[in-house]
């Protein structure tokens, strides 16, 4: 990590940093980025031009960043239908992903699958999956496969808090750790299981971390606003696995900006909460972060200026796609592109 | 029509094949049997010959390639059907990607044909395959009902349609033919075979029936002296078929006749609902035409009471020849408002015709010939050869009773022994 | 090639065995599948033969096991799973209904699940109403799953290895009363073809279609029907509800003008009131006379043995309500 050639930085503090300068512009770029994107979505579903529903992620944007950055190619990540941030974490285009929120032809999936189902196998993004917790024994069978073939790819997977509490999040851990399965449990604690608090209608104070020990895992629980906390602790896990030592739970504490989704304005929260979040604005956490590690004010406006460029093009790319042909409606329900149910 | 040559069964667990080579081009002529296309699987390589003759339109599966066992992989002769619809770009080019397949919104195809009500008369239950049975093979569905019932049954199925079949010929339709006698050919031994229906005779038998089934038909008839009009007709013979090219028949008296009686009794020429009679401000009139004894079709001469007799006569001939000619159009065919069955060819003394929904009356005219009528004079009353026809009239007894039709028909008598038709022969042929 | 008596049990194993033999990418799960030799004992000597990598026993954990399934065929294996009772799919019904079914069509294709969940379905054991039922139907009217119910040792290993080559997810029913069942099964490799039905015996009367355990009770009424009533009547083992035969179907009824169905089922919404229908609508001219379903009456199976014989049709049932509505 060279300090003193990189235009990007005007002193050198960087000595001990294990992070480094280029994996903490991509932290940032993808937090803004993810921030960007997911406020165009918001402002595109008020426009009528995203239709049904729109799960966001802003405020949260650390843990996906911090986990994308840590992934390697070949490592498979599996997410709910709040996934637009781990779609693009993992590398997937924007104007891909608001053509698919658009419905278009240009979507990744050409309007088929929506907002709920964001796939792209090319970025590793196995699915996006709309029933709590189905994707989680899914994941499970993705790392049986590596340990079965010997290949050394992990498979994370992204859920709620509230997800913890429905029956497949217990059977996948138990599987997961009965058969040690290079898999790495993420859950994203933002403190409301859709419109209700979390603390409601859980047993426990901690949904996953306070869990593990249920599952012969150890209680890992972290702030999830904080992309350099993330990134080192998805690091360790990564490696665990990939080591054959077995899956991780790891329980990222967050807060979500808007409503759970749509148009809910998330007024069920108690005054002053939303207020106390937003100070720890993931997004005003590391650009403070980059400062302190002596980049320039130059180098962070040019990734914010960037990125509203990048999606903006992306809004052009997708209203201008059409939506798909009509003859995709019976495409591909079997793998050999067909739907014959009789001959 | 164009023949698609499917990827054939190779062997009972093969599924599919790799078209090795092709042994013609887009564009040869092919003769049934040659050798089209040479085909591997992981069991055996093949030539496969074609089964039809034509000409090489397309070929769908190149050398090289795999299809799947029943794929079409070329199109011989005619048309090419119609192609697939154009696939998206295949994400992954792995596995062949399925042909378009079936419309979406006909996954289960529903038959177009229709083959008779399921009920007959004396509401006897028919089965759809014997409806169709009995449509297909003209069937006498009276007959077969009144047997049915009188065995204490209340269905037909297939065994009965079959049985019946065996024992009785097949009926013709209740068709009248307007003009000369015209014979197909010499009667035909009896041979047993199944005469389908045509396509005319399909589309009418089942609306004869329903007519039938749903109006009470009443039949009058009257005898009309047609010496008057015989006399006339004789007489502009020659004219007329110079004239206008072919020859005058009573029919064309008998139609302005017709709408002349309609004029006093516009009930007649009127459209039952079921509750009110809609009287015609017009009189199109629909003439029956029989095809050969190949079915029935009754065209419309439109605003028929404008017409004089040359010019009805004139208007009946074009419908009759488009009707022989197959020309006739759906503006030929629908608003009529009263209908003339004209049966005379073979001699018939009378016919009881069948209403064409939803008008509410029909006439029939029969053999007109020399027969024995008696004058009253002064001197006493004296035997004659007279033009004797019967002009009779089916009517729909809900719309008006025997009363009214009775007059109408004592009406359209006097006018056609009454009127004053050399005149009107002679100011305008 | 040689021919040897099979049971339909040890069918199972064989069909397991020849596509493990063929791909090393077919592996094996389910809850008392590996040591124990499967509670049927139909999976008996697959983990001797290929290991405990290979064939692996499950916590009871229905969702996991699908899930696992499901995850393992869209990253690169051919996983056969194993769901021991057909009444429990509603415990895992997820996988079936939502996520095997929708994921190619819902990524675009991006991803596929070849994945073969293979269930001990049907009643006639004396279970009860939990272990018992029919349900092929349950799973016939999810797009985008394939399903089969084989009837006889041979077909048995020609479908589970047509259901493990082929790309989709496939709901392979077994039939736990079927299991000591024997027949003749050639020696070799035996691949058949899904969706294809199967004309057991000719007739020119009527068509029964039946599947299953209720295959061998319908050739056992057509049986007594010709000797007895001198009714010729037409079997069709259906076989594969997903893809449909249809055209053997409609072909034969086309022939005799009468359709029976012969359905395990409970009645409301079973596999043969989908045939029914579309008997009645493509070949409506065709019919003599009204379609008949015969099948369980629609309660839940009871477990006292005689009541459970009574509910479920069998041969001379068959034979009754055929002779009786043929004669009418």
């Amino acid at each position: 990590m060279a300090s003193g050639s990189n235009p990007a930085v005007q002193s050198a503090p960087l000595s001990n940093d294990d992070i480094g300068l280029e994996r903490r512009l991509e932290l940032f770029r993808l937090q803004v980025e993810i921030r960007d994107c997911e406020k165009r979505a918001h402002d595109l579903f008020f426009q009528n031009l995203i239709k049904g529903t729109s799960h966001l992620s802003i405020g949260q944007e650390a843990i996906a960043a911090g986990f994308g950055v840590a992934m390697q190619k070949g490592d498979k990540s599996f997410c709910t239908y709040r996934g637009h941030a781990h779609t693009l974490a993992r590398g997937a285009s924007m104007e891909g992903l608001l053509g698919e929120l658009m419905l278009r032809d240009v979507g990744l999936m050409r309007g088929k699958g929506g907002s709920m189902h964001l796939t792209s196998v090319e970025h590793d993004v196995y699915g996006s999956y709309a029933i709590i917790g189905a994707h989680l024994p899914i994941a499970c069978g993705s790392a049986w496969r590596a340990q079965y073939l010997g290949e050394k790819d992990v498979s994370v997977v992204f859920f709620g808090d509230g997800t913890t509490n429905i029956g497949a999040f217990h059977e996948a851990l138990n599987f997961a750790a009965v058969w040690k399965l290079p898999v790495i449990f993420v859950c994203e604690n933002n403190l409301y299981m859709e419109y209700t608090p979390i603390g409601d209608v859980t047993a426990v104070k901690h949904p996953a971390a306070d869990r593990a020990a249920s599952y012969g895992l150890e209680r890992i629980l972290v702030d999830g606003n904080d992309a350099d906390v993330v990134y080192r602790t998805a690091q360790v896990a990564i490696e665990k696995a990939r080591r054959c030592e077995g899956p991780s739970l790891i329980e990222c504490l967050t807060y979500r900006h808007s409503g759970h989704s749509r148009a809910d304005p998330g007024k069920y929260r108690p005054p002053g909460e939303l207020e106390e979040w937003l100070k720890r604005d993931p997004v005003i956490i590391y650009r403070q972060r980059l400062k302190d590690f002596g980049v320039t004010d130059d180098t962070i406006t040019g990734i914010e200026t960037e990125s509203k460029r990048k999606v903006d093009a992306a809004t052009a790319t997708a209203k201008a796609s059409p939506p798909a042909p009509v003859e995709i409606l019976t495409t591909d329900v079997y793998a050999d592109g067909g739907w014959a149910w009789r001959n | 029509m164009s023949d698609t040559v499917l990827m054939p069964q190779l062997g009972e667990t093969v599924t599919e094949g790799k078209i090795l080579a092709w042994f013609k081009s887009v564009g040869d002529e092919i003769k049934e049997g040659d050798n089209l296309f040479e085909v591997e699987t992981d069991k055996v390589t093949i030539e496969i010959q074609a089964v039809v003759s034509g000409r090489l339109n397309e070929i769908r599966v190149s050398a090289g390639d795999v299809a799947k066992v029943g794929a079409i992989v070329a199109v011989i002769g005619g048309e090419s059907p119609a192609k697939a619809a154009p696939q998206p770009e295949a994400e992954q080019a792995a596995a062949p990607k399925a042909a378009p397949w079936r419309n979406p919104f006909e996954e289960v195809s529903t038959p177009k044909e229709r083959y008779g009500p399921a009920k007959g008369p004396g509401d006897i239950r028919i089965t759809p395959l014997a409806r169709r049975l009995i449509a297909q093979n003209n069937v006498d569905i009276l007959r077969l009902a009144a047997e049915v019932k009188q065995r204490g049954g209340s269905r037909v199925d297939e065994r009965v349609v079959r049985s019946a079949m065996a024992t009785s010929p097949p009926t013709s339709a209740h068709a009248p033919a307007p003009d000369a006698p015209r014979y197909a050919s010499p009667p035909a031994p009896l041979s047993g075979q199944t005469i389908t229906l045509n396509a005319v005779r399909l589309k009418t038998a089942d609306r004869l029936a329903e007519n039938w089934r749903t109006i009470p038909h009443v039949f009058q008839a009257i005898e009309v002296d047609f010496t008057a009009i015989d006399r006339v007709r004789r007489k502009c013979k020659r004219a007329f078929q110079e004239a206008h090219g072919f020859s005058l028949t009573y029919l064309p008296f008998i139609a302005r006749a017709t709408c002349l009686a309609i004029l006093a009794f516009p009930q007649v020429n009127a459209r039952f609902d079921g509750k009110s009679l809609s009287l015609s401000p017009t009189v199109n009139l629909g003439v029956a035409v029989d095809l050969s004894h190949n079915g029935l079709v009754v065209p419309v001469v439109r605003s028929a009471e404008d017409l004089t007799v040359a010019g009805l006569a004139k208007a009946m001939r074009r419908l009759i020849d488009k009707a022989r000619t197959g020309k006739l159009g759906p503006d030929d065919l629908s608003g009529g408002t009263y209908s003339i069955s004209n049966n005379g060819a073979f001699g018939t003394t009378f016919t009881a015709p069948i209403i064409n929904a939803p008008q509410v009356a029909i006439l029939s005219s029969d053999a007109i010939k020399l027969k024995p009528a008696i004058v009253s004079t002064a001197e006493g009353d004296f035997v004659v050869p007279r033009m004797i026809g019967v002009v009779g009239q089916s009517f729909d007894h809900r719309a008006f009773d025997g009363a009214y039709s009775a007059a109408f028909l004592s009406a359209l008598k006097r006018i056609l022994e009454e009127r004053n038709w050399g005149d009107e022969l002679a100011e305008n042929s | 090639m040689g021919v040897a008596e099979l049971s339909y049990r040890d069918a199972v194993i064989r069909g397991i065995a020849q596509e493990m033999d063929r791909d090393n990418r077919v592996v094996f799960l389910g809850e008392d599948i590996g040591k124990a030799g499967g509670v049927f004992k139909s999976t008996v000597g697959l983990y001797e033969k290929f290991g405990p990598l290979r064939v692996r026993d499950t916590p009871i954990s229905e969702q996991a096991i699908l899930g696992a399934a499901m995850g393992a065929a869209m990253t690169g294996l051919r996983p056969i799973a194993e769901i021991m009772f057909s009444d429990f799919l509603a415990v895992c019904f997820d996988y079936v209904a939502n996520e095997m079914s929708k994921l190619h069509y819902m990524t675009n294709g991006q991803l596929s699940c070849p994945v073969v969940i293979r269930t001990g379905n049907g009643g006639g054991a004396r279970f009860g109403a939990q272990h018992s039922q029919s349900v092929e139907n349950w799973t016939m009217m999810i797009p985008g799953v394939k399903v089969v119910a084989p009837s006889s040792p041979v077909d048995v290993i020609g479908l589970m290895a047509a259901a493990v080559r082929d790309p989709d997810p496939v709901v392979f029913h077994e039939h736990k009363s079927l299991y000591a069942t024997k027949g003749e099964v050639p020696d070799g490799v035996i691949v058949d073809t899904l969706g294809t039905a199967k004309i057991l015996r000719a007739g020119g009367d009527c068509t029964i279609v039946a599947l299953a355990l209720m295959v061998p009770r319908a050739l056992e009424a057509a049986a007594t029907l010709a000797s007895e009533h001198g009714i010729d009547a037409e079997v069709i083992d259906v076989r594969s509800l997903v893809p449909l035969d249809t055209q053997t179907i409609l072909g034969s009824v086309s022939k005799t003008g009468r359709l029976f169905t012969v359905e395990e089922n409970p009645r409301l919404c079973g596999w043969g009131a989908e045939i029914a229908s579309i008997v009645a609508d493509e070949i409506f001219w065709d019919l003599d006379g009204p379609i008949v379903r015969i099948t369980t009456p629609h309660i839940p199976l009871p477990a006292a043995d005689h009541l459970e014989d009574l509910a479920l049709p069998s041969a001379a049932r068959i034979v009754d309500k055929v002779r009786r509505v043929l004669k009418a």
